[in-house]
């Protein structure tokens, strides 16, 4: 007994001495702490001068991209992948450029490069390059025995596994050895690991393509992320070619989408010609559906495939009941950004845009105020000193000596005092008519206002609040907003709606630190949608009803509700009339089970080109 | 008998306390949370995320406090502050993490570049904690707010929404699986080697060697897909209750949520955690039977006289079950646990599911409250099946 008892308060003993270990340092001066940091800074400066400035041995050669690319069969990769898709689908779920080919700012076949599958022609550069093929031998060497091996990183996800197998093989067919990777996701796409530390040969990643393109972070000069800038940007390829760093620039810095049209033309004509990256495919969109359900029609770029729910229906039902994999964890989407929090607040709350075959079109708002309709101004605004502007990297900051700016005619020049003049825009954001809460108040001025409260204060536990910062006044009235940007905001998406509606006659008392965590925001808000949310049973489902108020219309379907499955059981659950709709959140692709039941007549399916889309990135230095 | 239960009791604080160590420090050291990608995000250009936006989060999810700090939050809901005696604050000025750490790359002599916290820009002091939120503490029944699947709300309302379906998926599988599982072992043990044992252990192989998963997806394709195309009666393929009325053929109408359709949607899981833990269960209580049939014990109750019911019921099942009951009281931390692939393949909504969806969101209030309970649960069945020893077994004492 006495034993035990020494043995539980030696456990205790030893217990209190790892958490007196695990404690925080003594309490520090400010000062020493300062020191402690500048010692750091100064060593990682040393080491980082030499950092990622030797070109790559092997990939900074053009011909040994330009052949990488022309043994690359892209067509195949997405057979691996998508086995039951049709060769027709395949072909137009290839990648010529980083923007897909049914996107405003493509730049046309005709304008760039494109490198069809010729496994000859990438044999014949390699050979150029130096990289002969000895008699017998399987893959290639140069005049030092060097043989032509790379190392290929990617995630583990068995998706990467199936095409990287494939296309290891393809470049073994031209006689380059590929050495692959899988590593976890979490350190492929770590904050301080991975690509964010450019650590690789080869990559294999996605993005996600959206209506806007973007591209500025991904392949201008200046966001080449090295040790020594805390490595800022996305461009881990090291690619710097003038033309196509200023036209990207240009393209998302300027407000003429005719300007950003040839921008981004140069910018794709450039990324061909070099090969920082060899794009692949779009990925799949798929849906499977019940056979009496029509009305939807899911559309590229534009993920909430429910903006037109109101018109959906079900042959004999007034029911129609959406299979989700995930539940979302809140109705409160300023703090959740979950795909299927978005989806299921877009049936009761719908977005104030859409963004359907990769443009912007009005929803909730009567029109996207361009400057073109006259519905945006951007005016010329004379700054002074200690006013807040966007400088030129786009930050927020004061407005003093030194600081650089875009003055209103596009030149970049740095204050020096007095005035500067800026460009300003003001844009008028017009509510469509009739709009009504489900309890049946009107939409009102300060419903909006209590948007624009909520979104900007920090208590909310909002993640974001740039674009409050980028704001210089926001003047709600009964049917809309006028929204002042700071002088300098000069974002190609200036047009699109920015701030929630809130109802303010339920919420406008509750504090924005309890939003988060109060049911009426979280778990029952008020709809102005469609559909109001009459039910939400955790872990089960969430059960819609037609809302009487709004301005639209009765829906063709009165009840909509979203049903919390597995993806093990999706597929029965589909089969077995418990669910009717699978998206393309939870389905990978077209199995071979939903192919066999769409033969039968007992569903639908739909494969669409999605926005995401996977691309080999090419380092061209070395560390 | 009291001082063993105190002694006892005293054990299960102990390892409670090592285990609830344990499970935070594992779970703080995992990779993820809420932090995680929040760096990659800051690049685009509408959605920029800014140093001070970090610093709110972290403090948000109390990322910011020390890991001793974090836990005596979690397990008392303290310290919440300076402690004030007679007006006077003491401890004001206690660092008790830190809000802006200083984070530097390092090469490493491996030549890789590693991110470590090198210093801290902005300390958060004790008086800081004042009027920040926090759980009352676990010790006190509050699990604390989940991070990620009930957003900010409390992990206890999650595990609410969950147990009641557990509870009668793996309460009635494991009733229906004691009843039919036991006398199948005790029948297979007294008519050893005959064809009923041969099929019967023949198919308890067969159970205990089919996967769960592929055993319920055939169960579904037998039980529901096809006898539904094919016009016969059949039962619901997923699902605790179904959201439109049906019809079954000879079973007629079903309402969505009515009784008939609840219990309909039971068939196909139940029937399936039954017959696995069937198989395992019968062939356990076989073996057992099997070694107290040859004790001499049974023997004299034979040569006694005794009939051949009450040698087996009386003096061979009895002493039989007690090897038995050390599995059978490890079903109670089952009963809240639930069963991952059973709930997975049918989309039953326990907490198996919630367990699985709690770790790989990372959402660590969560699986921390689970494996919390967890760890009761499973010290009370250790304490009870000690106890239930002695009621079945006199030669045991708790002394």
């Amino acid at each position: 007994m006495k034993n035990r008892i020494l043995l539980i308060l030696g456990l205790l003993v030893s217990v209190s001495m790892i958490l007196s270990a695990c404690g925080p340092a003594a309490p520090a001066e400010p000062v020493e702490v300062v020191v402690t940091q500048e010692v750091i800074v100064t060593e990682v400066v040393e080491v980082e001068r030499e950092a990622f400035t030797t070109p790559h041995p092997i990939l900074s050669d053009l011909k040994v991209r330009q052949a990488l690319s022309y043994c690359t069969n892209k067509s195949d990769l997405l057979a691996s992948v998508y086995p039951l898709t049709s060769e027709e689908t395949r072909a137009d779920l290839v990648m010529h450029t980083f923007i897909p080919r049914d996107h405003w700012a493509y730049a046309g076949d005709a304008n760039v490069t494109i490198y069809a599958y010729d496994p000859d022609a990438g044999r014949a550069l390699l050979d150029e390059a130096g990289w002969t093929l000895a008699e017998g031998a399987t893959f290639r060497n140069n005049a030092n025995g060097d043989e032509l091996s790379l190392k290929f990183t990617t995630t583990s996800a068995a998706f990467r596994q199936t095409w990287a197998a494939i296309w290891e093989q393809q470049m073994a067919d031209c006689g380059v050895r590929i050495v692959r990777l899988h590593a976890p996701a979490s350190w492929w796409f770590g904050d301080t690991t991975g690509v964010a530390r450019r650590d690789y040969e080869l990559g294999a990643f996605a993005w996600v393509g959206q209506a806007d393109p973007g591209g500025q972070t991904l392949y201008a000069c200046d966001q080449i992320p090295f040790p020594n800038n805390g490595w800022e940007g996305q461009n881990a390829m090291g690619w710097c070619n003038e033309a196509a760093s200023t036209n990207i620039k240009l393209a998302n810095n300027t407000l003429v989408k005719d300007e950003r049209i040839a921008a981004y033309a140069v910018t794709q004509a450039e990324f061909t010609k070099d090969i920082p990256s060899i794009p692949l495919f779009n990925r799949t969109e798929t849906f499977a559906y019940n056979a009496g359900l029509s009305g939807i029609d899911p559309q590229p770029g534009e993920p909430y495939y429910t903006y037109n729910v109101s018109e959906w229906t079900l042959e004999g039902s007034d029911t129609i009941i959406m299979g989700f994999t995930q539940e979302p964890a809140s109705l409160f989407t300023l703090v959740e950004d979950a795909f299927v929090a978005q989806l299921a607040y877009s049936l009761f709350r719908p977005n104030q845009s859409t963004g359907l075959n990769y443009d912007f079109q009005a929803q909730m708002v009567k029109q996207l105020p361009t400057i073109e309709n006259g519905g945006t101004t951007n005016n010329d605004v004379e700054v002074a000193e200690g006013a807040k502007v966007v400088d030129a990297n786009g930050e927020v900051v004061d407005l003093a000596p030194g600081v650089k700016v875009k003055n209103a005619a596009g030149e970049e020049v740095e204050f020096t005092g007095g005035t500067v003049v800026m460009k300003q825009l003001v844009s008028r954001f017009d509510l469509i008519d009739g709009l009504t809460w489900e309890d049946g108040t009107p939409v009102t001025e300060a419903d909006l206002e209590l948007g624009y409260k909520i979104a900007c204060d920090p208590e909310s536990g909002a993640t974001s609040f740039i674009t409050c910062d980028k704001t210089a006044a926001a003047e709600f009235s009964a049917n809309g907003y006028v929204q002042t940007w700071l002088p300098g905001v000069q974002d190609p998406t200036y047009f699109l709606p920015v701030w929630p509606i809130y109802p303010a006659h339920q919420l406008g008392d509750v504090p924005a630190a309890q939003w988060a965590t109060n049911p009426l925001v979280a778990e029952s808000p008020l709809a102005y949608g469609p559909y109001k949310l009459v039910e939400w049973v955790k872990g089960e489902k969430m059960v819609f009803a037609a809302n009487e108020f709004w301005p639209g219309g009765a829906p063709a379907t009165p009840n909509i509700v979203i049903q919390i499955i597995t993806p093990e059981s999706q597929e029965t659950l589909l089969l077995g009339g418990e669910i009717d709709i699978l998206d393309s959140t939870s389905l990978v692709g077209l199995t071979e089970t939903l192919v066999a039941a769409e033969g039968e007549g007992k569903i639908k399916t739909l494969v669409n080109p999605s926005a995401t889309w996977e691309h080999i990135d090419i380092s061209l230095f070395i560390r | 008998m009291t001082a063993y239960f105190i002694r006892r009791i005293f054990q299960m604080i102990v390892v409670l306390f090592i285990s609830a160590i344990a499970t935070y420090a594992l779970l703080n050291l995992a990779p993820g949370g809420p932090l995680q990608g929040l760096r990659q995000i800051q690049q685009g250009g509408r959605f920029q995320i800014t140093e001070d936006d970090i610093a709110r989060i972290r403090a948000q999810f109390e990322l910011d406090l020390s890991l001793q700090y974090r836990f005596t939050r979690w397990l008392v809901g303290w310290p919440t502050g300076p402690i004030v005696l007679g007006g006077t604050e003491y401890f004001s000025d206690v660092v008790v993490g830190c809000r802006k750490p200083v984070e530097s790359e390092i090469l490493n002599d491996e030549g890789q570049y590693e991110t470590k916290v090198t210093g801290c820009k902005e300390v958060v002091y004790m008086k800081d904690l004042v009027g920040r939120r926090t759980s009352r503490g676990l010790l006190r029944g509050d699990f604390g707010l989940s991070w990620r699947l009930l957003r900010d709300r409390p992990v206890s309302d999650l595990i609410v929404s969950r147990l009641p379906k557990t509870i009668q998926l793996i309460g009635l599988s494991t009733l229906l699986s004691l009843l039919i599982g036991i006398p199948l072992g005790v029948y297979s043990a007294v008519r050893q080697y005959s064809k009923f044992d041969y099929f019967f252990t023949s198919l308890a192989f067969m159970g205990s060697a089919m996967p769960t998963f592929f055993f319920g997806i055939i169960m579904i394709l037998l039980f529901s897909i096809l006898p539904k195309d094919a016009g016969w009666p059949y039962v619901p393929a997923g699902l605790s209750e179904s959201v439109r009325g049906y019809t079954i053929p000879l079973i007629g109408e079903v309402a969505a949520g009515s009784v008939k359709d609840r219990i309909l949607h039971l068939v196909l899981p139940v029937a399936v955690l039954t017959l696995v833990q069937i198989a395992g269960w019968s062939r356990f209580v076989r073996a057992s039977m099997l070694e107290v049939m040859r004790q001499d014990y049974v023997r004299t109750a034979r040569a006694k006289g005794l009939s051949e019911r009450v040698v087996i019921l009386k003096h061979a099942f009895r002493n039989a079950l007690i090897p038995f009951i050390t599995i059978v009281v490890f079903t109670l931390p089952g009963l809240f646990s639930g069963a991952i692939i059973t709930e997975s393949i049918f989309a039953w909504p326990g907490m198996g599911r919630l367990y699985i969806l709690a770790l790989g969101d990372s959402d660590y209030p969560v699986a921390m409250a689970i494996f919390f309970i967890l760890a009761v649960l499973t010290v009370i069945a250790t304490l009870l099946r000690d106890v239930l020893y002695t009621m079945v077994d006199p030669r045991i004492r708790l002394s």
